[in-house]
């Protein structure tokens, strides 16, 4: 399975949504109870109240049937109903927040968009975004890719307001480079998916931010191209991009940063 | 809260329960209760700073590469790597030891030493050289074609990446048979 | 005119209140503000300034940026050719592609190595360790040129070694 590409993204199906209350409703017309189905989640554990208890896995078996769709549905629904004090971090629960980036089964995705595997005989691993620091369970220390992502200005830059004073003008041709790149929601799956990322990350900006730094270069609108382009020059910001792939591979919104950055490294080449 | 108001009795209650008087004598009472069970620790502003410093350092590292699932492109990259690297060194190995004992590591020598070695041995050894050989090869023209902006998609990807290991298992077996 | 009085007016109130009161204005900012660079250690929890300031980069180098990129990717591209004609012709014949393909395959290597030491090894966070790998790898290349230059001089070239090697 791990080998071959994904075609298919999960998607929520609405009509399939309930949450997570295990009571029965009462219904005007009664319904045929649903099989149960356990499965097992394992979830890793760390206290920051408890700091010299090493990380574990926790274990918890949970009832497909009378859960969401969703990994989201399956955290919900442990820290209702199980374990209050399993800690996570989730708001739009449709993949636009970025909160709930996290390592399911090995991959960085948003537990939000990622369909439970309902093979109930096999478990399913939950880890927070891999080589990050945890502040508790599954949420990990953003500080730093914050940090960076603020580096390389991410606004527009340009001195001299159109006549008008109304908006900078693009046209269809030039809007459409942004494409692929503004659509970004900042969740850190890519970047905590490379491997360079993970061994360099205090001086490599990594996938999200450089598709973003790449994204204010292709801007039409913006003047501070040059600049942008020059704080890149250096062995460890950009170039430590190997071409591995993973930020792409794991992107949750199907975007691929890879080929925003061989953009960069080809453009850089050209001046 | 339904039955008090309805009753009418809402309003009357409330300002019984918060009379300011009885308000006072309560948060005097909670005051005075609080002082004795609590200790209290009065700090500075910038102490959050070392408090959050102290705490940072206590945070552990998620784990990475030991649970991140096995796909063809990091395995191929570390590959690419490994095999680059391991070559690399049979190159530096042979052209030091040949600096530093022309006499042991001449040609005559090595070809001598590699002629009386066993079939078998002849035979692994050459594949232990041509597969990273071929590998190598191969997937750094994939990395020219991606730096050139060429398969820059999961789906290129995807088949270049197999397509670069069949054709290195293929050439290593040609490779050994030359 | 209003906001002018108001600003002066604030201001002269300011001064009025003496130099110690603008002075704790200015040391009792919120808490994130504090910066904890003395306790910055590379890829560790504590970052350089505080949580508002963005990273900073490197002094820009176009050598150790795009022209080495473009420099690798060029020597590793011509490594193509060069080895297809090596494999072509006798090096005992042309014994120039012989040493160019020596020189490259070399200088690809050491740029294998020294990328592997950036990546692993910085000096940064390895410290003596990691100067001691870079230096160590320099004084290696340098050796394994001589010794590729003598062996292509008094012995039969590489691509011969390998095609014997291959064959015996």
């Amino acid at each position: 399975m791990s080998f071959l590409p994904r075609l298919s993204r999960p998607v929520c199906s609405s009509a399939a949504r309930h949450f997570s209350s295990s009571a029965p409703r009462a219904l005007a017309t009664p319904v045929a109870e649903k099989p149960v189905l356990n499965k097992e989640f394992k979830i890793y554990r760390w206290n920051p109240d408890e700091p010299a208890k090493k990380p574990t896995l926790q274990s918890y078996t949970i009832d497909l049937n009378q859960t969401g769709p969703m990994i989201l549905d399956a955290l919900i629904k442990i820290k209702n109903e199980m374990d209050p004090t399993l800690t996570f971090r989730r708001s739009c629960r449709e993949g636009i927040c970025g909160s709930c980036a996290m390592n399911i089964d090995g991959q960085n995705t948003l537990a939000c968009l990622c369909r439970i595997d309902r093979n109930g005989g096999k478990d399913t691993k939950i880890y927070p975004l891999p080589h990050m620091y945890v502040v508790k369970d599954l949420v990990p220390d953003l500080t730093l890719f914050y940090k960076q992502y603020k580096s390389i200005k991410p606004y527009l830059q340009n001195p001299n307001p159109p006549e008008d004073g109304k908006e900078f003008l693009q046209s269809p041709e030039d809007r459409k480079k942004l494409d692929g790149m503004y659509e970004c929601i900042l969740c850190a799956c890519c970047s905590t998916s490379c491997p360079s990322y993970w061994w360099n990350q205090d001086e490599y900006l990594g996938p999200a931010t450089l598709m973003q730094a790449y994204r204010w270069i292709a801007d039409s609108r913006d003047t501070h191209t040059a600049e942008r382009k020059e704080v890149l020059q250096n062995e460890m910001s950009l170039y430590r991009c190997h071409t591995i792939f993973n930020c792409s591979r794991t992107c949750p919104k199907g975007l691929n940063p890879a080929l925003a950055i061989a953009k960069i490294k080809m453009e850089l080449a050209a001046d | 809260m339904m039955s008090t108001r309805a009753l009418g009795l809402g309003s009357p209650l409330r300002k019984a329960i918060f009379s300011p008087s009885l308000a006072r004598n309560q948060a005097l009472i909670r005051t005075t209760l609080a002082k004795r069970a609590i200790q209290t620790e009065s700090l500075p502003p910038s102490a959050a700073v070392d408090i959050l410093n102290k705490q940072r350092l206590k945070r552990p590292s998620s784990p990475h590469f030991t649970i991140y699932q096995p796909q063809i492109t990091w395995i191929g990259s570390i590959f690419h790597r490994a095999t680059g690297g391991a070559l690399s060194a049979v190159l530096y190995g042979f052209s030091l030891a040949y600096l530093f004992a022309p006499g042991t590591f001449d040609s005559v020598h090595v070809v001598e030493f590699v002629a009386g070695l066993p079939d078998a041995v002849k035979y692994t050894g050459k594949a232990l050289l041509a597969a990273p050989f071929a590998f190598h090869s191969l997937n750094g023209m994939r990395h020219l074609s991606w730096d050139m902006g060429k398969f820059m998609s999961i789906k290129g990807v995807y088949q270049t990446g197999y397509t670069v290991l069949a054709a290195s298992a293929i050439s290593t077996i040609a490779l050994i048979f030359m | 005119m209003a906001s002018s009085l108001l600003a002066s007016s604030s201001k002269r109130a300011l001064a009025r209140r003496g130099p110690s009161f603008a002075k704790s204005l200015l040391v009792a900012r919120p808490a994130t503000t504090q910066s904890s660079d003395a306790l910055y250690v590379p890829g560790g929890p504590i970052y350089k300034g505080t949580v508002n300031d963005p990273t900073t980069f490197p002094t820009p180098s176009r050598v150790h940026g795009s022209h080495h990129w473009s420099f690798e990717r060029l020597l590793s591209a011509s490594l193509i050719p060069l080895t297809g004609a090596a494999y072509a012709t006798s090096p005992s014949v042309h014994p120039v592609l012989d040493g160019i393909l020596g020189v490259s395959l070399i200088v690809h290597s050491h740029i294998g190595f020294d990328s592997m030491i950036v990546d692993y090894l910085h000096p940064r966070k390895y410290g003596a360790f990691g100067h001691m790998a870079t230096w160590t790898l320099r004084a290696a290349t340098v050796g394994v040129l001589v010794g590729v230059y003598n062996f292509n001089t008094n012995d039969i070239g590489l691509t011969e070694l390998i095609s014997k090697v291959w064959h015996a």
